[in-house]
């Protein structure tokens, strides 16, 4: 077995460490602090050309198979996860459907600009009484003449309040359950389409989420984000083991920022005379740290790999998800500890850490429901 | 216009350094970085093309690692790069450096080589200097602007408290210091290039070179031994209301350390 990055992926990772250590992590402060949408730093950012981190070389992409990106992924978290959310929503989620069925007039308008950083892009699942669980989706999409009629309104959508296009999860049959869901491409400008409340988050500031509202949008048939009727959650399956692992990614960013802070601090700190790090007790958080995040790394990256071979990935993408958040979780709390009274001073950053952690239990599915659904896998229907 | 820079992988300033038990080494953490003075360099070799045309080449004499720090320079914008590796290197030390590198330079057609003021690991700050003896070149070091028009070049060059304004003909061996520029972060373009590209890699034999001429027996300078850098004394609290504290604060400058 071979569980060593090849050289170009080392020295991608090496690229991508030094842009987000000289661009982001600097900002990563005021981010949070500010809580708004950091458009000069996005600016900046998207210039460098990541966004089409996953896309083909031929649409200015760089072509990056699943193990290239969980890098990326990584790096960026570490940065500054608010900013991470928004960026890695272009690269995704948010881009996946118009890229896969999109026409070439709406590849022009949506996708290259969004690879550029030009538009902000979004996808809305979660509504105010489904979120996991896709088939209680309660916005509509009714078929009249040529046109889609939308109706409904989405939570917690990350990017939202800002996005240019949203990619919108709507049942063509409430009856249907999850076999009515399908995908819509709705653009900024379209009557009836209008962002809502703002959602005044714990952690992972600076990315905007909040509600999105549908009021009787009309968009063009081809808007239909699918080849075929009622195939979305189908089509959902073909990221969705590239979501879940990525948001293990950005767990192990967040985890490795925290865990460089302690560091930093059990180095510098003195207590009876002695830096902190020479005690027993401080020595086995590292340890363990140390540890889990090494064996949650493992999981992504060979989850990834299966992933770019093509191998089934859906229970060690769940695996993945799940060991490295809570690693995170772990990591995140052991630093406020290290860091005594101080990791729980606004005026550093282990607190945020601990703040952004939150997030990600939730975003690409509860742990509840994950451990529900790998059982059902491991155990078989019954 | 053609342009060389010479750039060094040295160890990133984060990494932990520990002098080894024998005293004459030193064990460092293997995590790596372009030379920060290098980096300063580079840029400037790339505006310069911008502005006249030519080519940048980036030529780092180092171990098989150093390939990251010329990957880096391809992906900033550097056209080629050559790696001059031997494991006959290990143990050099500036003179030799400068000589293996100014015989690889002997080779290529270049109006300009750049190269940071020092490396921020051995801080020595010698090589470019010998590079330009061996070579017979003009060198102006503590670059801080670097103008080049029609064969010459006009140079700022950093003093204690000044500035010296110096015209020099090229070719030249110039020193970049820090405040030339801000080194570009590099696009994913560039960032694919580098790591697409095949990297030449030239050995002592190449240069004309033998082993003996490149390693320790062909050094000039030893190093003897590492010393320990002084411990700092833990932070002393000194209590009291802020004259009478104040006043033990003369005090302990003035009696006890006798720096005031």
């Amino acid at each position: 077995m071979d569980f060593a990055f090849t050289e170009e992926q080392q020295f991608f990772k090496k690229i991508i460490t030094d842009t987000v250590d000289r661009m982001v992590v600097p900002k990563a402060r005021e981010i949070d602090e500010k809580d708004e949408f950091p458009w000069e730093l996005w600016k900046d950012f998207t210039k460098l050309g990541y966004l089409g981190l996953r896309y083909p070389e031929e649409i200015g992409g760089m072509n990056a198979d699943p193990v290239t990106a969980m890098i990326f992924y990584e790096q960026i978290a570490r940065g500054s996860v608010g900013f991470a959310q928004s960026v890695i929503m272009n690269i995704l989620m948010g881009t996946y459907f118009v890229y896969r069925f999109g026409s070439e007039e709406i590849k022009k308008r949506c996708l290259y600009p969004a690879m550029k950083g030009e538009k902000v892009a979004t996808m809305c699942f979660t509504e105010d009484q489904s979120g996991s669980d896709l088939s209680a989706t309660r916005t509509t999409a009714v078929k009249d003449g040529n046109e889609w009629v939308i109706n409904g309104t989405k939570m917690w959508i990350t990017n939202g309040p800002v996005a240019d296009f949203a990619t919108v999860l709507a049942t063509t049959d409430l009856s249907l359950g999850a076999k009515g869901l399908n995908f819509f491409l709705v653009e900024k400008g379209t009557p009836g389409f209008a962002p809502g409340q703002i959602i005044d988050k714990l952690g992972c500031r600076g990315t905007i989420t909040g509600e999105l509202v549908f009021d009787n949008v009309r968009i063009p048939e081809e808007n239909l984000m699918g080849a075929e009727l009622n195939k979305g959650v189908e089509y959902l399956g073909e990221i969705l083991d590239e979501v879940r692992v990525m948001t293990a990614a950005m767990a192990m960013g967040i985890a490795q920022a925290a865990y460089n802070e302690g560091l930093e601090y059990a180095r510098k700190r003195i207590a009876f005379g002695k830096t902190i790090g020479n005690y027993q007790l401080i020595r086995a958080k590292f340890a363990d740290m140390a540890t889990e995040m090494e064996a949650s790394r493992l999981l992504i990256y060979s989850a990834a790999w299966k992933i770019k071979e093509k191998l089934p990935s859906r229970l060690e993408a769940g695996m993945a998800k799940m060991f490295a958040t809570e690693t995170c979780l772990k990591v995140v709390d052991e630093v406020t500890r290290i860091w005594g009274a101080n990791g729980f001073a606004n005026e550093y950053n282990p607190q945020r850490h601990f703040r952004d952690a939150r997030f990600l239990l939730y975003g690409g599915g509860t742990h509840e429901i994950l451990k529900d659904f790998m059982g059902r896998i491991l155990i078989g229907k019954s | 216009m053609n342009i060389l820079v010479l750039i060094k992988q040295v160890p990133d300033p984060e990494a932990l350094v520990e002098i080894a038990a024998s005293g004459k080494d030193l064990n460092i953490e293997p995590k790596f970085a372009i030379n920060l003075f290098d980096e300063f360099a580079l840029e400037e070799a790339l505006r310069i093309r911008e502005k006249h045309g030519g080519k940048v080449k980036a030529i780092s004499l180092g171990g098989a690692k150093a390939i990251e720090a010329l990957r880096t320079a391809i992906a900033m914008g550097a056209d080629e790069a050559m790696l001059i590796e031997d494991e006959s290197f290990a143990g050099s030390d500036g003179y030799n450096t400068a000589l293996a590198l100014s015989r690889a330079i002997e080779k290529e057609t270049f109006d300009i080589i750049l190269c940071g003021r020092q490396a921020i690991d051995a801080d020595r700050g010698e090589v470019p200097q010998m590079v330009a003896q061996f070579l017979g070149l003009p060198h102006v070091g503590v670059v801080v602007k670097l103008d080049v028009d029609d064969g010459k070049a006009v140079v700022e060059s950093a003093l204690e408290g000044t500035k010296e304004v110096i015209e020099v003909t090229l070719p030249a061996i110039f020193t970049a210091q820090k405040g030339l520029n801000e080194p570009r972060v590099p696009l994913i373009t560039g960032v694919m290039k580098a790591m697409k590209v095949q990297i030449p890699k030239v050995s002592v034999e190449d240069l004309g070179l033998t082993k003996e001429m490149a390693g320790p027996d062909g050094s000039k300078t030893r190093i003897e031994r590492y010393l320990p850098r002084k411990k700092r004394p833990a932070v002393q609290f000194i209590e009291g209301e802020p004259r009478q504290a104040a006043a033990e604060i003369v005090r302990i400058l003035a009696d006890v350390e006798r720096v005031i």
